[in-house]
């Protein structure tokens, strides 16, 4: 008591300055023992959940093998897998279990193939887990949506469709990503039906998830893409002018010609580099005479295009551009006429006092 | 009698690798499973087995040193399988390079691995 008093007074006495350092002090003080204990409290918590999280896993992987060797042995479910099934179906109400349980049947299905994934595939039916995957989908928290799309996917539960395309208009990209990934891993490139009426944009981050998804499926007969090259989004114009060149599309042709008068220039960047790997030679009439009101990139990727398929009826054209004020069109040019015409190319050379440039015909001329 | 034939698993997915095991098991052979690279040089060491199965991504030490090692340090020709996953062709012409005897593209078949073992340990 005595103390307290002494300190009392000792605190009255001081300037406001120093009390006002002691408050912040104490303040300060406090909160680092409440942050202390909330870190302490928060490392115990999670140490708990990892070491019941490991618990369970050893469990359910224990019962899942068990469950495995049991059906290499017979067709029919044995007493021991339908306890198993019906553990399951008593644990996913606890949404922790419900995880565990899922992320070890994914595990192992992720890793084999035959009869043990499609034993895994018949757990994941006959219990309950289906039927909570499709609650998620209905879930208000969209983390728990993509959750919900995301197992159907691992599943290949085909059923659930009419439930999951509602949703590829869902605000949320993460989740219509999902939804893209499910249509098009379960129903391959009929999945892609979904770009016919997209008005939200195709990231190019979807764009490439869903060709590498592509890229996997054994059957690689892809359908007509004409409706997606003609789409008024972009994105999914972008997406199947991609298709168009991976695949290798020449049936397209009529329809990327049309598209190099696309009102966005990227699209139109994009259907030369198109039109170049398929070495289209109609392309090139039309672009050379469009080729004074195009933008300066698209004036270069034609010049690269030409620098693949060019021939002596180009001759005109090149030379007219010999003299091109862009330096990278200029070379292109030049070299272009070198390779299609050396008369033309020499006599260039014996001129070269109109060219500002001479150093690039001599580059040219011992390259 | 006949001798029990050693096998080292060297795998990170204890589901698949206890899958494996039970699967060795039941035709006959013994098998050693490691979680890591690390262990698995240590159990090859100690049981000089008569085949290794590793995945080629595993931590502390990779399927690829695994091989080098027993090639180049051990200087054993056990016969060695590895496991891939989709998008690793690369790591398998490396694997085979180093040594590799066969190797299996996940998702695989646990059936057709118990195959090409009972044709190598032939």
């Amino acid at each position: 008591m005595e103390t307290f008093k002494i300190l009392q007074n000792y605190f009255q006495q001081l300037p406001i300055e120093l009390k006002f350092v002691w408050i912040l002090s104490f303040i300060l003080t406090v909160f680092a023992i409440i942050f202390t204990v909330y870190l302490k409290i928060l490392r115990i918590s999670l140490r708990k959940k990892e070491a019941l999280t490991i618990k369970y896993q050893k469990e359910y992987e224990d019962l899942l093998l068990s469950f495995l060797f049991e059906e290499i042995e017979n067709n029919e479910l044995s007493n021991k897998q339908n306890q198993f099934i019906k553990k399951i179906e008593n644990e996913i109400n606890n949404n922790f279990k419900r995880e565990i349980i899922v992320e070890t049947l994914l595990k192992l299905k992720n890793e084999v193939s035959g009869e043990i994934e499609t034993a895994i595939q018949d757990i994941y039916l006959k219990s309950n887990l289906k039927e909570h995957a499709y609650k998620q989908l209905k879930s208000k928290k969209w983390d728990k949506v993509a959750n919900g799309i995301k197992e159907f996917t691992k599943f290949k539960v085909k059923e659930a469709y009419p439930e999951i395309k509602k949703l590829i208009k869902y605000p949320k990209k993460e989740v219509r990503k999902e939804v893209e990934l499910y249509l098009v891993s379960l129903f391959h490139f009929e999945g892609l039906e979904f770009l016919n009426d997209l008005k939200i944009s195709l990231s190019e981050w979807d764009q490439i998830e869903l060709l590498e998804e592509l890229q996997k499926l054994d059957n690689q007969e892809i359908p007509d893409i004409t409706v997606w090259l003609n789409s008024k989004n972009d994105s999914v114009v972008s997406f199947s002018l991609k298709l168009a060149k991976i695949y290798n599309k020449y049936e397209t042709v009529e329809t990327l010609l049309k598209l190099l008068d696309h009102k966005n220039q990227k699209i139109r960047l994009q259907v030369i580099d198109v039109l170049t790997h398929l070495q289209v030679l109609d392309a090139k009439d039309i672009l050379k005479n469009s080729f004074k009101k195009r933008s300066q990139e698209e004036k270069i990727a034609i010049f690269k295009m030409f620098e693949n398929i060019c021939e002596l009826s180009d001759e005109d054209f090149i030379v007219e551009n010999t003299t091109n004020s862009n330096f990278e069109i200029q070379y292109l040019a030049i070299k272009m006429l070198k390779e299609i015409n050396e008369k033309a190319f020499n006599y260039l050379l014996k001129s070269q006092n109109k060219f500002k440039n001479k150093e690039l015909l001599k580059f040219v001329q011992n390259n | 009698m006949k001798e029990t034939k050693n096998i080292v698993l060297a795998e990170d997915n204890t589901t698949l690798s206890q899958l494996l095991k039970f699967r060795l098991q039941k035709e006959g052979y013994n098998a050693f499973i490691a979680q890591d690279g690390k262990q698995a040089i240590s159990l090859i060491e100690q049981h000089k087995p008569n085949l290794i199965l590793t995945d080629i991504m595993m931590p502390f030490i990779s399927g690829l040193e695994v091989i080098s090692h027993v090639r180049n340090k051990l200087k054993s020709e056990i016969p060695i399988i590895v496991f891939s996953a989709a998008g690793q062709e690369e790591m398998v012409l490396k694997a085979f390079n180093l040594g590799a005897t066969d190797f299996m593209s996940k998702p695989f078949s646990p059936n057709e691995l118990i195959i090409r073992i009972k044709r190598i340990l032939m």
